[in-house]
């Protein structure tokens, strides 16, 4: 990395371009910088000339730009836009659109100039067609490849005129364009998507493919199984191309961190670590184009455009391209015994290469001494440069006494490690690494960062290269990985949010979340959702507005997330790029989020609109921070209460009191009234009229019809729960039920039931009977009950003993079997008859209430609910908690609740009164005697032994 | 009127996929590609973040509440394959459970009625449904429907347990015999009922009627009518509302609501049944209202990004 401050010739800033693409025509004189609203032709002669524009209205960004690269179309370029490639021609200082291409259907993510025939285009697209144009007939391609499943790149082979290749996810195709059904070739290539293709400039079966897997891998396409040779990276590889000299590869990478250096150049002989980095963008690299060589000259230029708004030309000098050729010939030869026809045909372009370097051979003296020349000058210029912003990790430099102490904290951990760097150091001179006190870290660990250390600088200062950054990465990251370890699971999941530089995170374990192919299964992600919530709530979320569907409004969302990785090639480009960089920015910043973070996210899908360009600040880095785009929407909570059937104020000022039902009706129509819903006031006056005292039923079923039985009785009563139901207005019907269900039976009904009259619905039951959540009232494990409870408990073998006005179908039909008398049957029947409520529904009016109760408890209105449940004559739960038998104290015979079924006598005594006990009772649990609640509270007011007077103490055994 | 009453700026740095209000309609859950969960405070318009979860490894999509009776209790699913069951104790959220069974990401995520106790069903992408029940004491009890849906599940959602119809087969004096029943929505473009017969969950019904994948399943809530519905939401573009007044639950008919241009995403009944919100991929939202003849209509559109729920018709409260 001797040259990495040097190699830097140009750099032009286009501020306003905001181009998404560039492209360097074949004879090396204009770039051209594609924006959405302008096309920038650069001439690369003057670059700081201000550049002439090329209008263009469209609201999509460029996708792809390319020169034509024949020399008698130089003046041709192709640039593609959504599902168009428009063909410009630049002559004489001006540009204009001279045909379009029009075909695909989707948007078109790649396109290419073939290397033999001037008219001969190839555009790839998300439309799944690959189509091959002539531009002398633009009306349709000549030639149209089906591949199934969309394309991200597509280009030509440079030695042979028929062949090209097309990346598809993870898989690369080879197409022979006379051949046009069917792949000649299919290579399963990466596991992720493929970002970058690039055939070998002379050997016609090889190809250079970079992924989102983080690596790039070299394949001759007739062995499609093995690749022939991996370069791994941390991060994912976004392009990846041969140098037009040998042996060269440029990548540039997706950063994790915005100021790494993402463009590198490579010898392909030796992958283990770039040759050179061209350091001096600050934002990710968007294209690099190799500048045709100028007659005579020995340099190469690399013309990269960046983010940052830069345009820049690198000059790579003999001595640089003579890195790509190592000294390593034996890797070569290992590397190329892998195939026989690539090391033929890679040695066959040997001699050229040797050829070429040549020069450059001569000049490595020079090379030498003026390293060796600049040596104590590395060393500095290695500590102001490098890039060691790592939290809990402190360098010292020592610049004068070529040494430095970098301090760690981690955890309970400290590290102290002085690297003292010798005087030849980087030339094959590796510093030395010591441990100084305070240093926390066990001797074993010591010895083996020790070692890590030393294989790290060995290997950068073998190649005159600083070791430094490389070797404090390589510290953090083991005594990172270590502290893992340690802390275990036990830290779960949260070990991540650790304090570590995010960079250094990413690079053991980037997560490819998405791309992968298994993605096709899961469905795309919503983006926006509303939800009833509550009682009265909408709760929605949309995707932001300054965030538009890349695709055109016309075309669905995709169904599956897999599509995201296709949507976002190609034209898409840049908006990737600005995602990432978006998160990438926010790590910097040092935001708690996840540092393996998605590089690809659902929000890629997604292109953020941009700010109006008036408002932008004149200092980029200001612009950056402004430009932070929001990718979470608001989420908004509405009140739609209005919209219900029912209303919480009518919840509120609802009554039911059983004992003046007019009333009842009557406040609640002015209640209604009130909200506005006349109907339901109507209603209630209806109600009103129908539980009039005048229209009480006769106990006598002879005297006359019933009221129920009348067209404005029950009739009336159905039609109108019927409509309520139709409105899902379960709040006027619950009410309604509840209401005519208090409309009490006549007095001497109760006979009928028998027992218990002073239970009827005038004294509605307790409600706790109804199994409640709020209360928990299933009173597992206390001994106390009420009678009424075991009545409860009991109801269902017991028809006789109803302690409801109304009566469930369970007693309709058991009432009808059990009383033979036909007299009783009839009045049965009468009684059936007068109700205004069908019997036959009870269950269904008692759901109603329940669903209005869990209404009211969401309202709040905790007593209003239990107000309306009382009128619920569901049948409790069956007890889950502990159940108290009853033995009969006169005939011995297990019983349940108050009266023994065998010999009909109440079940037991009190054991201070010895009067049979009906009501509230308790029990010692231990003894099993007891009585009265009231008498057991006196009794144990004063003593502690059983009343019974079996010497139990059942204060201690047992709470009362 | 409708107004809006809360806007909430969750602060997820990337895109949210769902977002919902507790039983009280007190606090907000909300969940992004971010891979955090976001709890708020919204009472009185507020808005308090009162936990910000961590645990999910990839985009969360979707939330549910538990009912109030067990705690506070959220669960989330994510393309993670996970399903985290998290627990406010003393004020401090903590993962309760996590649930890693599935062998792809877990769409969706829904709670049970409260009287069957916790139990969670979640749908995934490897085809399958879990049933994770509390077993108390920490301990879960997982069961799982395997190859559900071919491709994956995509949506699931619990019957109400007030089961209507339940007239004529309840036992007398019993305990309501509430069946556990589903309905779950997948890539094989079908809608399918669920239903527990003595521990063992079982294919009950298979409805068809969608032309792609079945995006969004929600059955509506009751108000003790014996009628069940159900909507369903799909790539295709078509909401269909199916209903059933047989008891037995036999016989569904399906009925289009709209064709949308785009897929529809999610389907939400309010409380009484009567009103669902339809939202997709053309990032509109609109409610729709079963009018007394038995016909949808649109009764607002929540305009783009912004702006309230504008009622078309606001008479249908005075509708005599």
């Amino acid at each position: 990395m001797a040259a990495r401050w040097s190699s830097e010739n140009v750099v032009v800033e286009f501020r306003d371009a905001q181009a998404t693409a560039m492209s360097v025509d074949c004879l090396g004189s204009h770039a051209v910088l594609s924006g959405r609203r302008f096309l920038y032709m650069v001439n690369l002669e003057a670059p700081s000339e201000p550049p002439r524009k090329i209008g263009r209205q469209s609201k999509w960004d460029v996708g792809t730009v390319q020169w034509n690269p024949h020399k008698s179309e130089s003046h041709v370029f192709a640039a593609s836009s959504n599902q168009r490639v428009d063909l410009y021609s630049w002559r004489e200082g001006c540009g204009e659109v001279h045909t379009s291409l029009q075909g695909h259907t989707r948007v078109i993510s790649d396109l290419d100039w073939s290397w033999f025939e001037p008219e001969f285009l190839v555009t790839s697209s998300v439309d799944t067609y690959i189509y091959i144009w002539d531009t002398r007939d633009t009306r349709k391609p000549t030639v149209a490849l089906s591949a199934v499943a969309g394309a991200s790149q597509v280009k030509w082979n440079k030695r042979n005129q028929h062949l090209l290749a097309s990346s598809h996810d993870g898989d690369v195709r080879i197409w022979d364009k006379r051949k046009p059904n069917t792949a000649v070739e299919y290579v399963a290539a990466h596991l992720s998507k493929i970002h970058g293709l690039d055939w070998h400039p002379d050997n016609e079966f090889i190809l250079a493919t970079s992924s989102q897997d983080n690596s790039v891998r070299f394949w001759d396409y007739r062995q499609p199984r093995k690749y022939l040779n991996i370069l791994s990276c941390q991060v994912p590889v976004w392009k990846a191309r041969y140098t037009p000299f040998s042996n060269g590869l440029v990548t540039v990478m997706v950063p994790q961190l915005r100021r790494e250096n993402s463009l590198l150049l490579w010898s392909t002989l030796d992958l283990n670590s770039p040759v050179h980095a061209f350091v001096g963008h600050d934002d990710v690299v968007l294209e690099f184009r190799w500048r045709p060589q100028k007659e005579g000259s020995k340099d190469y230029q690399l013309v990269t455009w960046s983010r940052d708004q830069t345009l820049r030309i690198w000059r790579v000098d003999p001595q640089l391209q003579r890195l790509c050729v190592s000294d390593m010939v034996e890797d070569l030869m290992e590397d190329m015994s892998l195939n026989v026809e690539t090391d033929k045909s890679l040695s066959s372009q040997e001699p050229e290469s040797q050829h070429s370097t040549g020069p450059a051979a001569g000049n490595l003296q020079d090379l030498g001494t003026s390293l060796g020349s600049g040596l104590p000058q590395t060393l500095q210029q290695e500590f102001s440069l490098v890039n060691l912003q790592i939290r809990n990790v402190n360098v010292e430099m020592d610049a004068v006494n070529c040494s430095c102490v970098v301090s760690a904290h981690f955890g309970s951990h400290q590290v102290h490690l002085v690297v003292k760097f010798p005087a030849q150091y980087p030339n094959n001179a590796a510093p030395t690494f010591q441990f100084v006190s305070p240093t926390t870290i066990p001797s074993t660990m010591k010895t083996k960062i020790q070692k890590i250390l030393t294989d790290t600088s060995l290997q950068k200062v073998k190649r005159n290269q600083n070791c430094l950054e490389p070797c404090v990465r390589q510290l953090v990251s083991c005594l990172e990985s270590d502290m893992t370890q340690e802390d275990g699971p036990a830290s779960g999941p949260f070990i991540l949010s650790n304090p570590v530089t995010p960079a250094l995170q990413a690079f053991p374990r980037v997560t490819n979340m998405y791309g992968s192919y298994q993605d096709a299964n899961i469905p795309f992600p919503r983006t926006s959702g509303a939800r009833f919530c509550g009682t009265g709530c909408l709760v929605y979320f949309m995707r932001p507005i300054t965030m538009h569907r890349s695709v055109p409004p016309s075309e669905p969302t995709p169904r599956s997330l897999s599509a995201l990785s296709a949507y976002h090639s190609g034209v898409l480009t840049p908006m990737k790029m600005r995602s990432e960089s978006q998160s990438t920015l926010r790590l910097y910043s040092g935001s708690p989020t996840r540092s393996d973070k998605d590089t690809v996210s659902i929000s890629s899908f997604y292109y953020k609109e941009r700010k109006s360009r008036r408002f932008k600040t004149k200092r980029e880095g200001t612009d950056y921070g402004n430009r932070s785009i929001k990718l979470a929407g608001k989420v908004i909570i509405q009140e739609i209460s209005c919209l219900l059937p029912v209303h919480k104020a009518l919840g509120e000022s609802y009554i039911l009191n059983v004992n003046d039902i007019q009333e009842t009706c009557q406040k609640n129509a002015a209640a209604a009234l009130t909200v506005g819903r006349r109907d339901v006031a109507k209603v209630w006056a209806l109600a009103s009229a129908a539980t009039s005292q005048d229209l009480s039923p006769d106990p006598d079923p002879d005297t006359e019809t019933p009221w129920a039985r009348h067209p404005f009785g029950r009739h009336l009563l159905e039609t109108l729960l019927d409509h309520y139901s139709h409105m899902s207005d379960v709040q006027t019907l619950a009410m309604l039920c509840s209401v005519f269900r208090t409309q009490a039976p006549p007095p001497d009904s109760y006979s009928l039931y028998g027992q218990q009259p002073s239970r009827s619905s005038m004294f509605p039951p307790h409600h706790s009977r109804y199994s409640s959540y709020c209360s928990s009232s299933v009173t597992s494990g206390s001994c106390s009950s009420t009678s009424e409870s075991i009545t409860a408990t009991t109801w269902n073998t017991n028809p006789d003993i109803n302690p409801w006005g109304e009566s469930s179908p369970d007693d309709y039909r058991y009432g009808n079997s059990g009383y033979t008398d036909p007299r009783e049957r009839e009045r049965e029947q009468h009684d059936m008859n007068k109700r205004l409520l069908d019997p036959a529904n009870t269950l269904q009016f008692d759901d109603f209430k329940k669903c209005y109760g869990e209404i009211l408890y969401r309202w709040g209105l905790r007593e209003k609910r239990a107000d309306v449940l009382k009128f619920a004559s569901c049948p409790p739960e069956p007890h889950k908690g502990i159940e108290f038998g009853v033995y009969c104290c006169h005939c011995r015979s297990q019983a349940r609740g108050t009266q023994c079924a065998v010999c009909k006598r109440l079940t037991f005594q009190c054991a201070i009164c010895h009067v049979a006990v009906r009501g509230s009772s308790n029990f010692c649990l231990s003894c099993g005697h007891g009585g009265h609640t009231s008498h057991m509270m006196e009794w144990f007011r004063r003593q502690d032994e059983c009343p019974a007077g079996c010497g139990c103490h059942c204060l201690m055994q047992s709470t009362f | 009127m409708v107004s809006v009453i809360n806007t909430v700026d969750t602060s997820h740095e990337d895109m949210i996929h769902d977002a919902q209000m507790d039983y009280y309609g007190t606090r907000l859950a909300t969940c992004s590609s971010d891979r955090t969960v976001k709890i708020f405070d919204v009472r009185n318009g507020g808005q308090i973040l009162v936990a910000d979860l961590r645990g999910h490894e990839g985009p969360v999509w979707q939330v549910a509440w538990a009912h109030p009776m067990f705690g506070n209790i959220l669960a989330s699913c994510s393309y993670d394959r996970k399903v985290i069951i998290w627990k406010e104790e003393n004020g401090t959220w903590d993962k309760m459970y996590e649930y890693t069974g599935h062998e792809s990401s877990v769409n969706s995520v829904c709670w049970g009625p409260y009287d069957f106790g916790l139990i969670l069903a979640c749908g995934s992408s490897d085809g399958a449904i879990s049933l994770l029940t509390f077993t108390g004491d920490q301990q879960w009890d997982v069961k799982k429907i395997s190859n559900a849906h071919t491709i994956g599940c995509n949506a699931v959602s619990w019957a109400p347990a007030v089961v209507p119809g339940s007239l004529i087969d309840q036992p007398s004096g019993q305990k309501p015999n509430y069946v556990k029943r589903f309905v779950s929505g997948g890539c094989d473009n079908l809608v399918k009922l669920w239903k527990e017969e003595d521990g063992q969950w079982k294919e009950d019904q298979k409805l068809e009627a969608h032309s792609d994948w079945v995006r969004d399943v929600g059955w509506a809530p009751s108000i003790g009518l014996p009628t069940s519905t159900i909507a369903s939401c799909s790539q295709d573009g078509r909401v269909f509302i199916w209903t059933c007044d047989d008891p037995a639950g036999n016989t569904w008919t399906a009925k289009l609501l709209h064709k949308f241009n785009d897929v529809v995403w999610h389907v939400s009944w309010s409380i009484t049944g009567n009103i669902l919100a339809v939202s997709g991929g053309d990032n509109k939202v609109t409610l729709w209202k079963e009018s007394m003849d038995g016909q949808w209509a649109c009764i607002s559109d929540v305009s783009k990004g912004q702006g309230a729920v504008s009622t078309i018709t606001d008479t249908q409260q005075n509708e005599q």
